[in-house]
C-alpha cells in the first residue's frame, strides 16, 4: 500500500478499507499464533498440542473462539461498570493502533510515518491504562494486585526498551521505520548494535507479561490478575490484544533489528519475497519467545524490578553514550561500524554475566559445627 | 555453553525430540507380555476344546469369590468313542470382572494350566454401563485364547 490512497478512491472509504485489512489479518494472525504457541510449547515438552479438532487441530482457535464468543459476559455486582466493560477496549485497540506504521516490506505499510518509531512505541505503552482499569474496575483484590505488578512492570521495562531504540536511532540517523530498514540492505542493525537487540527482546517479554516475565498475570500467585472477573468475549479481548501486541512488536524487531524485507536480499526484489523475509524474521523473534517461556521459570517480583534498575538500564544508558560519543567524532564508516559493533558486544558479555551471576546456584552456607562440650553446657 | 543458555540448549534438545505422547483410543501401547488383566480361560488348540476339567481349585481359592464353576461328563471322551483323554470338562463358567482384584491366585492354583491373566487390550477395555454386563460366561472367557491373541508366557 502507498500513501495514496487506493485506487484513487475517496480518503474515507480508503481509510475504511485499510482499518478492515487491519483488523481481518490481526485477528486470523492471533488465532494462527495461540495455535502455534500451543504447537510448539507442547513439541519443547515433548507432548502434540491439540490434536482433536481439525486435522493436527489446525481449528482449534476457530473453536476456542466459538466459545469464548458464546459464553455469557459476567460483570460482578460491586465492579464499577464503566470502567470494567471498558478496560479490554484500552488494551486491545491501543495495540492495533501500533500496526498503522510497521512496515511489511518497504512500501507495504498502512502509513508511512516519520517519527514511526517513536510512534509505535508511544502507542504500545498505553495499553497498561486498560491493565489498571480492569483491576480497579474488578473491585477484586487479586485483580487489583496483578494490576498494580502489571504497571511497576511496565513502567521500569518501557526505561531501557526506550532507551535501547534511541541508540539504534541514533546509528540510523532516522525514526522513520521505512528509512531504519531501507539503511540495512547490507548488513542488519543486530550486528552494529547486539546490546540494544538483547535489551529490546528482554524488556519485550516483559511488556507483553510473557514468561518469565509474568508475575502479573501468575495463576499460582493472583489467580490469572486482572483477568480474574472477566470471561467470554472481554476475556478473549485480553488475549487478542496480548498475541497482537506479540506479533507487531516482533514485527518492530524484525524491522529495527534484522533488516525487516531489504536484509539480505535488497530492496529492489518483488513484493512478495520482502514480505515472505518480514514474516520470516518476526516469526523467528516469536519463537525466541515461545522458547524463553519453555525454558525460565517464572521470577520474583523483587527480582524482575531489582533486574530491571539495576542491570538493564545502566546497560542501555550506557549503550546510548558510548553510541553517541562514537558517532560525535565522524570516524571514517568502516571504523565507526567496528567500534560500535565491539563496544556493544562487551555490553551484552556485561548483560549476560549479570544475568549469569544472578541465576547461579548459591553456595551452600557454612554449617557451623557445634563441639560437643559446647552443646552440652 | 554456561548458565542461562545451557538451560536454553536443554529446552531445545527436547523440542527436536520426538513427542511420547499417544493417541490413545485410536493407537495402543504394546502390552508387555506379564501384563495383567482379569483372567481368561484356555483353550486347547489341538484336542479342540478347553483345557479347564471343572475342578473347582480356583472358584475355592478365590477370595473375592467372583467365579461359578460348573461341571459335566466329557462328551468327547474315549469311553464314548471321542478323542479327548479329559474324563471330566468344564460346562458352565463365570467370572464376575466387577469383583475381581486381578490378584493371580486362580492362576496358580489350577492344575492344568487352563485359566492365565489377559494379556491383551481386550482385558482392559471392558468399560459397561451395567455391572451385569461385567459378568462374563464361557464363551466370553475363552474367546482369547481360542482366537490365539494371547501372547504366551510361562509363569513361573
Amino acid at each position: 500500500m502507498m500513501t495514496e490512497t487506493l485506487f484513487g478512491l475517496p480518503t474515507g472509504v480508503d481509510a475504511a478499507i485499510r482499518l478492515l485489512i487491519v483488523v481481518g489479518v490481526m485477528t486470523v494472525v492471533v488465532m494462527a499464533l495461540i495455535y502455534l504457541e500451543r504447537k510448539v510449547l507442547a513439541r519443547f515438552q515433548q507432548r502434540l498440542g491439540p490434536t482433536r479438532t481439525g486435522p493436527m487441530g489446525l481449528l482449534q482457535s476457530v473453536a476456542d473462539a466459538l466459545k469464548l464468543i458464546s459464553k455469557e459476559d459476567i460483570r460482578p455486582k460491586n465492579a464499577d461498570p464503566w470502567v470494567f466493560e471498558l478496560a479490554p477496549f484500552l488494551v486491545f485497540v491501543p495495540t492495533f493502533l501500533g500496526f498503522v506504521a510497521v512496515p511489511f516490506t518497504i512500501a507495504w505499510q498502512v502509513r508511512e510515518l516519520e517519527l514511526g518509531l517513536l510512534y509505535v512505541l508511544a502507542v504500545s505503552s498505553v495499553n497498561i491504562l486498560g491493565w489498571v482499569m480492569a483491576g480497579w474496575g474488578s473491585d477484586n483484590r487479586y485483580a487489583i494486585l496483578g494490576a498494580l505488578r502489571a504497571v511497576a512492570q511496565s513502567i521500569s521495562y518501557e526505561l531501557p526498551l526506550v532507551l535501547a531504540m534511541i541508540s539504534v536511532a541514533m546509528v540510523a540517523n532516522s525514526l522513520n521505520l521505512v528509512e531504519i530498514v531501507r539503511q540495512q540492505a547490507t548488513v542488519p542493525n543486530i550486528v552494529w548494535q547486539p546490546l540494544p537487540a538483547l535489551l529490546f527482546f528482554i524488556c519485550l517479554l516483559a511488556e507483553m507479561n510473557r514468561p518469565p516475565f509474568d508475575a502479573p498475570v501468575g495463576e499460582s500467585e493472583v489467580v490469572g490478575g486482572p483477568y480474574v472477573e472477566y470471561s467470554g468475549i472481554r476475556w478473549s479481548m485480553f488475549f487478542l490484544g496480548e498475541y497482537a501486541a506479540m506479533f507487531i512488536m516482533s514485527l518492530l524487531g524484525a524491522a529495527v533489528f534484522l533488516g525487516g524485507g531489504a536484509w539480505p536480499l535488497g530492496e529492489e526484489l518483488g513484493v512478495g519475497w520482502q514480505l515472505a523475509l518480514t514474516v520470516v524474521k518476526a516469526g523467528a523473534i516469536i519463537f525466541l519467545m515461545f522458547w524463553t517461556r519453555a525454558s525460565f521459570p517464572r521470577l520474583r517480583i523483587d527480582q524482575m524490578m531489582s533486574f530491571s534498575w539495576k542491570i538493564l538500564l545502566p546497560a542501555s544508558i550506557a549503550q546510548i553514550l558510548v553510541t553517541g560519543g562514537i558517532l560525535v567524532y565522524n570516524l571514517p564508516s568502516g571504523l565507526e561500524h567496528t567500534l560500535l559493533a565491539v563496544t556493544s558486544a562487551i555490553g551484552v558479555l556485561f548483560v549476560y554475566t549479570a544475568i549469569n551471576r544472578s541465576v547461579a546456584t548459591p553456595r551452600p552456607r557454612p554449617v557451623v559445627l557445634v563441639r560437643r562440650s559446647e552443646a552440652a553446657r | 555453553m554456561k548458565g542461562i543458555l545451557r538451560s536454553l540448549a536443554t529446552t531445545f534438545s527436547t523440542f527436536t525430540r520426538k513427542p511420547v505422547t499417544r493417541q490413545y483410543p485410536e493407537t495402543h501401547r504394546e502390552l508387555p507380555e506379564r501384563d495383567r488383566a482379569f483372567p481368561v480361560l484356555l483353550w486347547d488348540q489341538e484336542a479342540h476344546e478347553p483345557f479347564c476339567t471343572g475342578c473347582h481349585a480356583c472358584e475355592r481359592a478365590c477370595p473375592v469369590e467372583c467365579m461359578t464353576v460348573l461341571m459335566k461328563d466329557n462328551p468327547a471322551h474315549k469311553s464314548v468313542g471321542g478323542e479327548s483323554s479329559r474324563r471330566k470338562i468344564i460346562d458352565k463358567f463365570w467370572i464376575d470382572y466387577g469383583r475381581c482384584m486381578r490378584c493371580n491366585i486362580c492362576v496358580e492354583v489350577c492344575n492344568f494350566g487352563a485359566i492365565s491373566m489377559n494379556n491383551t487390550w481386550s482385558g482392559h477395555e471392558k468399560s459397561a454401563y451395567d455391572r451385569a454386563e461385567l459378568v462374563q460366561d464361557l464363551p466370553m472367557l475363552l474367546s482369547v485364547s481360542r482366537g490365539g491373541e494371547l501372547k504366551p508366557w510361562v509363569n513361573e
